[in-house]
């Protein structure tokens, strides 16, 4: 008896070990709408998200500077290393330890407000609307979450679209019209394809879900309780790319490429076009020169306004010093430090007027300088195309979807469809 | 013993947990904790941020719908059925090729052994730029001329796959041809002496003395194997860049667990799911192979 239980005990309890996963979900939630009262004092958290190399001279005066207009208060600065941040984040939300201020992106912020994580600024602090560019402001309002605010705008990311001259003059592409439309764009790329037989594109990544709101698709209903991006307009889209494929202007490798392997491919001569930021210049000297030296700069590809992404300071509704943290948060988002730290990453600045100073205006007529300014302009009329609704998974599943359309394993309709029904069980309900 | 004694002795019926306390916590805590957690998860609708409700079998029903399921399902069967029988005989050859006491065949078993103790991060580097579209073994194709354009073992669906099959016979044959050589090495010699003196080559001594030596150790090595070829994670995730190859269609039931147990938006309760099957599929392969490895032996 002992042996028949021992012989079924054994591959249970071996089983047991191998495939145990300690998930867990949790959570309490706290008043995320009353009115943020009491003294800035006691000791506060503010993470941020790879800003320590370089900007560590920033951060830390920009600490002691709070921390002197405020006595009595202290401002723990913790910097996470670029990979796992949403992962950092993850175990933090989880165990309840969100730090105070936390740098945040809108898709994270949604996330996090949904279950009541973080301050509804609606309603603790709608005065400071005022004090931001009104599309910055609104990319933290998250319409399916009753129209809250969840975070202060703190920097914003656009630029041009650069383009590998000498791989144009090679695969016959005029470099004296570059693409500013995504018509142009996809025909420029059939061009090269039908020159180019080694493997060199003009596409190095399949389009995300800011590729369909440039594109002119309807990203979502009003209301934001639904995703509308498989109408026609969003199946021809990526009936472009599937011709582009079929051309021989995408490559198979370039359908599983996430955003950094399309910058690699294009600092590797493989690809023509590259839509950058107002940093990508920089980069490209640093670590590809010998590409640096053959880019021309030209406007976004768009048939819209350009595309934009934003970074904000969010603050944790189950802070202990809340008035602490909000104070924080609006002193580093605030005019003045907003362009004090655009003056050193190349980032460009959320609050009101920041764009109107002569850092972003004036044209010294160097390269860079030329980039800031054109950015900046782009910035003006630039939106944030990504639905903070739209998850990370959901851009997963997008991107695999349209790779088995493009790939001819899934009908192009069927894939959009099937996107919009996944990113659809993901909203709140 | 006096009755004093006997006593004292059974006061201390608590002596026996005591000395169990170290490993009895230890299982506790890492094994039986996460799986109740897990099989509690499994039937509700959890996230990361939110407890959720009971949904029943919801998430079990909802998996027999999911493609992304069945893909990963036939990947990880299809590792198991490929890899485990290279794995069982692969490293048996090897150990006996490199079973001796000379300098050169130590030479050969450390380098064997050199992908087992090497970092998972480095064996991926290695593997990545040597099947890159622009990597070695197509430059090197590309040079003699045999490709025009190409291959794309990290593109192609089953190329991939395969591509990581490569890898991870190649890390494991080491591990597994070192567990042979400590078998092979208890392996009565005069059985070798009794075959050589019946005319018995080296190849008929090695299928009639050493696979049946070893028979017990294969069937382990087949066990670990098989159970290491189903959970497969690493080898997938480097070689597709953490996307599960283009469209998904590299995924296996590990990496799926991870996208779907993972980050701010992980639905804990379909991961939980996902990780409930694993286990009954690996309980019954362990059963399986504990019913025929006691069968051949009772034989």
């Amino acid at each position: 008896m002992f042996r028949r239980t021992a012989r079924f005990a054994l591959p249970v309890v071996a089983a047991l070990a191998l495939s145990a996963c300690g998930i867990g979900g949790g959570s309490d939630t706290a008043d995320t709408t009353a009115t943020v009262s009491g003294e800035v004092k006691g000791e506060i958290t503010f993470q941020t998200w790879n800003l320590k190399g370089g900007y560590e001279k920033y951060f830390t005066d920009l600490v002691t500077a709070f921390q002197t207009a405020n006595p009595g208060t202290t401002v723990k600065w913790i910097d996470q290393p670029p990979e796992g941040y949403q992962d950092k984040l993850s175990a933090d939300a989880a165990a309840g330890s969100l730090p105070d201020v936390v740098d945040i992106g809108p898709e994270a912020a949604f996330t996090l407000a949904n279950a009541g994580m973080l301050l509804d600024l609606s309603k603790t602090d709608p005065d400071a609307a005022k004090d931001y560019l009104p599309k910055a402001w609104e990319a933290n309002k998250f319409a399916s979450l009753g129209g809250g605010i969840y975070a202060y705008p703190w920097y914003l990311n656009t630029g041009p679209s650069f383009y590998n001259t000498a791989l144009l003059d090679k695969c016959g592409v005029p470099k004296d019209n570059l693409p500013a439309t995504y018509d142009a764009l996809f025909a420029a790329g059939e061009a090269m394809a039908a020159k180019c037989k080694s493997g060199e594109t003009m596409v190095g990544r399949l389009p995300a879900i800011e590729t369909f709101g440039a594109y002119g698709v309807p990203l979502m209903n009003a209301e934001g309780t639904k995703f509308t991006f498989n109408d026609a307009k969003g199946a021809e889209l990526v009936n472009h790319y599937k011709k582009l494929f079929e051309a021989g202007g995408l490559t198979e490798a370039t359908l599983n490429k996430l955003q950094t392997g399309e910058v690699d491919a294009f600092k590797a001569g493989q690809v023509g076009w590259l839509p950058g930021s107002s940093y990508t210049l920089k980069d490209l000297k640093a670590t590809a020169p010998k590409i640096a030296e053959t880019v021309a700069i030209a406007p976004h590809v768009t048939n819209d306004k350009p595309n934009m992404y934003i970074e904000s300071l969010a603050v944790n509704a189950k802070s202990k010093n809340t008035a602490t943290a909000v104070a924080f948060a609006k002193f580093a988002t605030n005019k003045a430090n907003q362009l004090g730290f655009s003056n050193q990453a190349a980032i460009f600045p959320s609050a009101t007027g920041a764009l109107d100073d002569a850092y972003f205006t004036t044209d010294d007529g160097t390269p860079e300088t030329k980039l800031r300014v054109e950015s900046a302009k782009a910035v003006s009329e630039a939106i944030v195309y990504w639905p903070a609704a739209f998850s990370s998974k959901s851009v997963d599943f997008l991107r695999e979807q349209i790779a088995l359309a493009v790939l001819g394993k899934k009908d192009v309709q069927a894939a959009l469809d099937e996107s919009v029904k996944y990113a659809d069980e993901n909203l709140p309900k | 013993m006096t009755s004093a004694s006997i006593g004292r002795t059974h006061d201390r019926w608590w002596a026996p947990w005591l000395f169990l306390a170290p490993a009895l916590a230890v299982v506790v805590v890492f094994i039986l904790f996460p799986f109740t957690n897990t099989l509690a998860l499994s039937v509700t609708d959890a996230t990361l941020l939110k407890p959720g409700q009971f949904i029943g079998a919801d998430n079990f029903v909802r998996l027999w719908s999911d493609e992304r399921f069945r893909i990963a399902m036939i990947n990880s069967t299809l590792y198991v059925i490929c890899v485990v029988p290279v794995m069982i005989a692969a490293p048996l050859v090897l150990a006996a090729l490199v079973n001796g006491t000379t300098r050169i065949l130590g030479f050969f078993r450390t380098a064997f052994y050199l992908p087992v103790v090497m970092s998972s991060v480095i064996v991926g580097l290695i593997w990545t730029n040597l099947l890159d579209q622009r990597g070695l073994i197509n430059q090197l194709l590309g040079w003699l001329g045999a490709i025009d354009t190409p291959i794309g073992f990290l593109s192609d669906r089953w190329l991939t796959l395969i591509s990581a099959m490569v890898v991870t016979v190649w890390t494991g044959l080491g591990y597994y041809m070192v567990i042979y050589l400590a078998a092979m090495a208890n392996i009565d010699r005069s059985l070798y002496e009794a075959a050589a003196i019946d005319g018995a080559g080296p190849i008929r001594q090695f299928l009639h003395v050493t696979v049946p030596g070893v028979r017990s150790t294969s069937a382990l090595i087949g066990l670990f194997s098989s159970v290491s070829a189903f959970r497969v994670f690493g080898e997938v995730y480097v070689l597709t860049g953490g996307t599960g190859g283009t469209g998904g269609q590299n995924t296996t039931i590990t990496m799926l667990i991870q996208q779907e147990g993972t980050g701010l938006q992980a639905q804990t309760g379909y991961a939980g799911a996902i990780s409930m099957v694993m286990f009954v599929v690996l309980g019954g392969l362990l059963a399986a192979q504990l019913w025929f490895q006691n069968r051949g032996g009772d034989k």
